[in-house]
């Protein structure tokens, strides 16, 4: 009892320290939001070049006036024939920055934001907190380690009773070893005892055996290393991608389908920085393979394009026909019902069993979405009438049917 | 400080002995002493010791437990940039046109992930081949790289020779040399190369010619072209071994003919057939005469003379001339001959039954067949001459299919320069100088006028697999220019045509110049008197099978493995002879103890020729006649196609032969044994006349007694039924009377459903692995009332009811699985690994099957397949799915089945599901017309029907409702989801 108040008083603690750490950095909260929602496109924070210059120390570098104006009609501030606004604009090759029509308060958050950019380790920091937070794994453990204290307190308690008994009643003590070893030769003394726990343990063996055959072939939390370390934590999580930009076919077709990387260099056309080092590298891994030169943001001429050999992670038999578009669709299902957190995944790996009793068992459970889909409405009417009031789940519209699935 | 002491293990190692260090270097000797109690030196002087192999067993056994642990890295490789059209597991689908020379159909083309799998009928029919042709884009036999003298060579290399040659003749003729060209925009190209070089001349000739008909046409109307004939306006139609249905004419002849027989209106066509072999129109013929080739002149003047009002003394002609006369302007007669006063008399016919301008129109002509013989002669005359200076063969093959290939073949010695356009290093295109080899059509651009008005378009469905090119390519760049696409899109463009519309649908129409011929009579017209024969011998009728046709595609295993619609034997051609003649000559057809057919072989002499080849005895077929295929013998196909049968081209002009009996048997490989259905009645067949009278005669329904009363079997029985109220009910309905046994539903589902080719062993001992069959029966003049009358005992009334009638009557049946909804197969699965779904489907889940082979041994209808072997991967049955290229044929929705299990037809599950799936994501009930099987859809005569029959307004529901229904073995009652119409002959 006393761990369990000191694990929840350390989270309480964790929780608000990071609770005041994101309402101290509030004040930039817009800037940030402004910044990501309309310069990102063009900008970095960095001092790297996109469409327009990188944003380091550009507070430092103009004045807070100039650079309002900039942003509120950059070509009317050309026009009007300031020399730094004309050279920056020749030096870009004449692109035109977009005019934005922001309140004074906003500009200002948003050079505030610009002049005390935030540093990416904190970012990780931040999230991996999160994580800690969230992990439930954790307390079922202490949980059968309280009750493990409280059976062999118990335990001591009783033997130490009846110790006590004993020595009053003038008869010899025992320990606690010697009690248990007495009291397992007395209880397998008895031959239908020995019988009864013989026929326990071989089912408790067969179980497990049982078990690990089951799960042969089964390659849950199969987490193979890709030739591109993609986050889906960061895309999918951080960054808020719907999981249909890039796995786009999942609407139509029976593969969700590994994007290709022509779907990447959308956003990786002007995103060729990662948030470190590292995560730089890895974008480079894409421009390597369809032969991009991020300084000059142009595609090589006649550049031997290398295909990225991604490792499948989740493999179905031959036999097994899926439709995810059936699951996505019709079905109205969220990725993450089958396939897990993948928002809160570092390095992807298989969530689900992909068994078929794995499938069944959704298929016995999951109701099926027929409102409103013409397909369904006779179909409808007539389930109805024949389950009165029962759930229509998939397997009564065969959804357990072996053609289904096998063909 | 450093001790350097030495210690000693013993006075030997003090006194330096050399044994102390070989004990140092070797403490134990990796050598044993084996050879001493061997003494076998080959063992002493092998590199390997016991040591080393027991490590290497020991890493062979660690490294294979390993790999049996490791589940295996799959790796996914996702497109770089992917193409806006192709979404990865979705199919699409390409409007194009096959034409080979040959076969003509305009096609759906479906593609996954670019690369074609499976051929639908677009707007048209199409055959057996045309659906087959998508496996011969996949064939590993076709040229891969350009040659010159047989040696690979690169196409700059290549062009820049022929070039120059072709500019340096001294003068002499060039010539192409092709078969029937229907593109216009090739014919175009043609004339811009002959005014580039202006020496060309172009030859056009048919490995089965058509010179009768073209210059009879010549001559009675003044264009050489083959009229369009209206089966479906037609009420009486004669033909005299035209195989209309089969292989003469356009593929669209089926579905008009077809249409014009629906006994619903109560009004069917009456088909009489006059011929020498039976062929597949004749099989569907209402009357069939069996006639001598020599009797077709004189018997067609006498139904001119008929026509005319003369006498009529034959009397299997003055039944025709009667109702010939009865329907003028609403008959059709036509004539397979080659012989130009034959088909002057039948034009004649025609002329004088007012049937131009009605049933059959000359001004809007077909183009398929535009070969001419005489052209081809004069050239084998110039080339012997030495008048050629060029030869440039496209789409033609006369070493193998012309009759005198020998002729051929040393007049090429002649020629300066010879090129061939060919796929194939053929007959021909292995005797070039150069071979440029061509694309596939699915590879190519083009275009195609098939008759008067009509267009359709190619569009490539997948980039070439080859380093081949184009012919239209070809010959544009040895006139200096490029890119026949552009060529093909301009000349189009310039006629105004919708290029994007049209290549979307695949076929446009134009308003061709109106062409206005009309009939001249000749002077004269009388038969020819026909040459005396000697008594011994028999006359002879080549044909061309359903399944190979000419032979182009003769490596297409699909094909090979097809069963001839008649005969039911595939991988072979074979001498067919009428059961009498067969008995007078003492040769015989046999089973033996395996089931397979055996036949005696014979020596054909006819003038100079000589050739062996086995007898099958082919009921139906004229007395003293004797008939063979073509398209087989070829030496030059690849590995399927070689060496099967025997070549028949070179007795092309022969009329008769002689044949003696060899002491040799040849093994068949049949997929029928039987010929007769048995007095079982699995086709219900009805007439015209007594349809009329009762719609539902001919469909009587066994009775049994059942608590006291007579009732149909649907009345009893022990099942609980599946509740196919709710949802789906998939039904199939086959119209017997519109099934004309052409085979393309069997070729199509071979493709759609991965169905591997298993070689002519299997076949023999009867493991074919087709989903669908198409059962002929024959009829036979024996029935139980006969046989009662005549007092013969049981075992010899049946025995004489499987012999078939020598002119029978026959009948074909499609059979798939029958998808039982009280399924004896499902109860007898030891592992449920076949079920029932409630959507009336019979489900076979391969991958619970154990095979034990008692649902195939309860299937009253003997549609369940086992799987032998492993078919794919497999060197002993190298097909096409033993190797890389082959295999892309496969589609990917259905399951390659593996060795061991039970497989049968699924009806089109995949493509339920896909169906469902559509309608569901979309929100939309499904459409009656969606809902097909490819059996279905590729039916050019429309007699195989699916669809829900839950669904009221479907049309499977209403044919169910149709008196003319029923169940197959309907006593059984085992409620098949798969029911027959009634077969009405119009007698």
């Amino acid at each position: 009892m006393i761990s369990m108040k000191r694990y929840f008083r350390f989270y309480l603690s964790l929780f608000l320290t990071l609770t005041v750490i994101n309402s101290s950095v509030f004040a930039q909260e817009s800037g940030e939001n402004l910044f990501n929602q309309n310069c990102t496109a063009c900008h970095s924070l960095g001092s790297n070049k996109l469409v327009g210059p990188g944003l380091k120390g550009v507070t430092d570098k103009y004045e807070t006036e100039w650079l309002k104006k900039w942003i509120v009609n950059s070509q009317a501030f050309i026009k009007s024939g300031d020399e730094r606004a004309i050279a920056i604009y020749e030096e870009y090759n004449k692109v035109a920055m977009q005019s934005f029509d922001f309140s004074d308060q906003e500009l200002d958050s948003l050079l505030a934001y610009l002049a005390n950019p935030p540093v990416p380790e904190a970012a990780i920091a931040v999230a991996e907190g999160g994580a800690v937070l969230v992990d439930e794994g954790m307390s079922t453990s202490t949980f059968l380690m309280i009750v493990t204290i409280v059976i062999v307190a118990i335990l001591y308690l009783l033997v130490s009773l009846k110790n006590k008994l004993k020595s009053v009643l003038g008869y010899d003590t025992e320990t606690i070893p010697q009690t248990i070893v007495s009291q397992f030769n007395l209880f397998i003394s008895n031959n239908i005892n020995k019988v009864f726990s013989a026929l326990v343990l071989a089912i408790v063996i067969l179980k497990f055996v049982y078990d690990a055959m089951l799960g042969v072939g089964v390659t849950t939390n199969y987490m193979p290393e890709q030739p591109i370390a993609f986050s889906h934590k960061l895309h999918a999580g951080m960054n808020g991608v719907d999981c249909n930009y890039c796995h786009s076919s999942a609407r139509h077709s029976k593969h969700s389908g590994i994007p290709a990387a022509n779907v990447c260099m959308n956003c990786h056309t002007y995103i060729n920085e990662g948030q470190d080092a590292a995560g730089t590298q890895e974008i480079q891994k894409i421009y390597t393979a369809v032969g991009f030169d991020p300084d000059s943001r142009t595609y090589i001429e006649g550049y031997e394009q290398q295909p990225i050999k991604w490792v499948r992670i989740h493999n179905l038999p031959d036999h097994a026909y899926f439709n995810h578009s059936q699951h996505v669709v019709a079905g109205g299902l969220e990725c993450q019902e089958c396939h897990g957190p993948v928002e809160e995944m570092e390095v992807l790996y298989q969530y689900s069993e992909l068994t078929m009793g794995w499938c069944i068992d959704c298929h016995r459970e999951t109701e099926v979405k027929m409102e409103g889909n013409n397909y369904y409405t006779h179909l409808h009417e007539q389930l109805k009438e024949k389950y009165k009031g029962e759930k229509i789940t998939v397997d009564k519209i065969g959804g357990l049917e072996c053609s289904k699935c096998h063909y | 400080m450093e001790t350097k002491k030495k210690y000693w293990k013993g006075l030997a190692q003090l006194k330096d002995e050399p044994v102390v260090n070989d004990l140092i270097n070797n403490e134990f000797r990796e050598s044993l002493p084996i050879d001493e109690f061997l003494g076998n030196k080959q063992i002493a002087t092998a590199n390997t010791s016991r040591r080393d192999f027991l490590k290497f067993l020991g890493f062979s056994t660690a490294a294979a437990t390993l790999a049996a642990c490791e589940t295996p890295v799959v790796k996914s490789i996702p497109y770089l940039v992917k193409p806006d059209e192709i979404i990865p597991g979705v199919a699409n689908y390409y409007a194009s046109t096959i034409f080979d020379g040959r076969d003509f159909a305009s096609v759906l083309v479906k593609t996954r992930e670019g690369r074609p799998i499976k051929i639908e009928n677009n707007n048209s029919c199409s055959n057996a081949r045309v659906q087959a042709s998508v496996l011969s884009l996949y064939d590993s036999a076709r040229l891969k790289y350009p040659l010159i003298n047989g040696k690979q060579s690169n196409w700059q290399t290549i062009d820049g020779e022929i070039k120059n040659k072709l500019t340096d003749l001294n003068g002499k003729k060039i010539v192409l040399l092709s078969s029937t060209i229907i593109s216009p925009t090739t014919k175009k190209l043609i004339k811009d190369f002959s005014k580039y070089y202006s020496n060309v001349k172009h030859v056009v000739t048919d490995s089965i010619s058509h010179d009768g008909i073209l210059n009879a046409n010549k001559k009675d109307f003044g264009l050489g072209a083959m009229p369009h004939y209206h089966f479906d306006k037609s009420n009486i139609i004669v033909s005299f071994g035209a195989d209309f249905l089969g292989n003469w004419g356009s593929t669209q002849y089926s579905n008009d003919y077809i249409k014009g027989r629906n006994p619903k209106n109560g009004k069917m066509s009456q088909h009489y057939q006059f011929e020498t072999n039976l062929s597949l129109t004749g099989a569907n013929a209402d009357y069939r005469t069996p006639i001598k080739p020599s009797e077709q002149e004189d018997l067609l003047y006498e139904v001119y003379l008929g026509v005319k009002g003369g006498k009529v003394s034959d009397k299997r002609i003055s039944v025709i001339v009667e109702k010939l006369k009865e329907s003028k302007g609403k008959s059709i007669v036509v004539c397979d001959s080659n012989i130009t006063n034959t088909q002057q008399i039948v034009n004649a016919i025609n002329y004088e039954l007012n049937n131009y301008n009605n049933t059959i129109n000359i001004n809007k002509p077909d183009y398929l067949k535009q070969g001419n013989n005489n052209e081809l002669l004069n050239l084998i005359d110039e080339m012997k001459k030495g008048q050629i200076g060029a030869l440039i063969v496209h789409g033609s093959n006369p070493v193998y299919s012309y009759v005198s290939s020998k002729e051929f073949t040393s007049a090429l010695s002649n020629v300066e320069l010879t090129v061939s356009t060919s796929m194939y290093l053929d007959e021909t295109a292995s005797l070039m100088n150069y071979v440029c080899p061509d694309h596939h059509n699915l590879e190519s651009w083009g275009d195609a006028n098939p008759s008067h008005g009509k267009y359709t378009l190619m569009q490539p469905t997948i980039r070439p697999l080859f380093n081949t090119r184009q012919f239209q390519d070809t010959l544009l760049k040895w006139c200096n220019r490029s890119d026949y696409q552009k060529y093909l899109q301009s000349y189009w463009m310039s006629k105004s045509v919708d290029w994007h519309k049209s290549i979307h649908d695949g076929y446009f129409e134009i308003q061709d110049k109106e062409l206005n011929f009309s009939y001249k009579k000749p002077n004269s017209l009388s038969p020819k008197k026909s040459v005396k024969k000697n008594s011994n011998d028999l006359e002879l009728a080549l044909y061309e099978t359903i399944g190979l046709g000419d032979g182009q595609q003769a490596n297409n295993p699909w094909l090979q493995e097809f069963p001839d619609p008649i005969t039911r034997a595939c991988w072979d051609n074979y001498l067919t002879i009428s059961p009498s003649t067969a008995e007078k000559l003492g040769l015989k057809n046999w089973n033996v103890s395996n089931g397979g057919l055996n036949g005696d072989v014979v020596i054909l002499k006819a003038k100079d020729i000589e050739i062996k080849i086995p007898v099958l005895i082919q009921p139906g077929q004229a007395k003293e006649t004797v008939g063979i295929a073509v398209g087989y013998g070829r030496q030059k196909a690849g590995k399927a196609g070689n060496n099967v049968g025997v070549n028949a081209f070179p007795l092309l002009n022969t009329n008769t032969v002689t044949i003696t009996k060899t002491d040799e048997e040849h093994e068949f490989a049949s997929i029928q044994l039987h010929h007769t259905m048995m007095d079982r009645n699995l086709v219900k067949e009805t007439t015209l006349k007594d349809f009329i009278k009762n719609p539902s005669s001919g469909n009587k329904r066994d009775k049994y007694y059942y608590n006291k009363q007579k009732v149909t079997g649907d009345k009893v029985t022990f099942y609980d039924d599946h509740d196919l109220e709710t949802g789906h009910f998939w039904n199939l309905s086959i119209d017997l009377t519109a099934c004309t046994g052409c085979g393309e539903c069997v070729i199509s589902c071979q493709a759609e459903n991965n169905i591997p080719v298993v070689g002519k062993e299997e076949i023999r001992k009867s493991r074919d692995m087709a989903w669908i069959r198409i059962d002929r029966y024959y009829s036979s003049d024996m029935t139980k009332e006969i046989g009662k009358e005549k007092g013969l005992s049981a075992v010899k009334t049946y025995a004489e009811m499987e012999e078939p009638s020598e002119n029978p009557e026959v009948v074909f049946q499609p059979v798939m699985c029958q998808h039982c909804n009280h399924a004896p197969c499902e109860n007898v699965c030891p592992v449920a690994a076949t079920t029932h779904s409630d959507e009336g489907l019979n489900q076979m889940t391969y991958n619970r099957c154990v095979g034990t082979r008692y649902c195939a041994n309860n299937c009253p209808y003997k549609v369940r397949r086992f799987n032998w072997f492993q078919y794919s991967d497999n060197d002993k049955f190298d097909f096409n799915m033993n190797d890389d290229l082959g295999k892309m044929v496969l589609n990917p929705d259905v399951v390659v089945r593996s060795r061991g299990v039970i497989e049968k037809c699924s009806m089109c599950i995949q493509k339920i599901q896909a169906l469902k799936l559509k309608a569901k994501n979309s929100g939309q009930p499904i459409k009656d017309e969606d809902a097909q099987t490819v059996c279905a859809s590729s039916c050019s005569t429309n007699a195989i029907v699916f669809g829900d029959r839950n669904d009221t307004k479907s049309e499977v529901s209403k044919l169910r409702q149709d008196t003319r229904a029923y169940d197959l073995l309907d006593h059984l009652n085992v409620r098949p989801s798969v029911f027959y119409q009634t077969k009405i002959r119009n007698k």
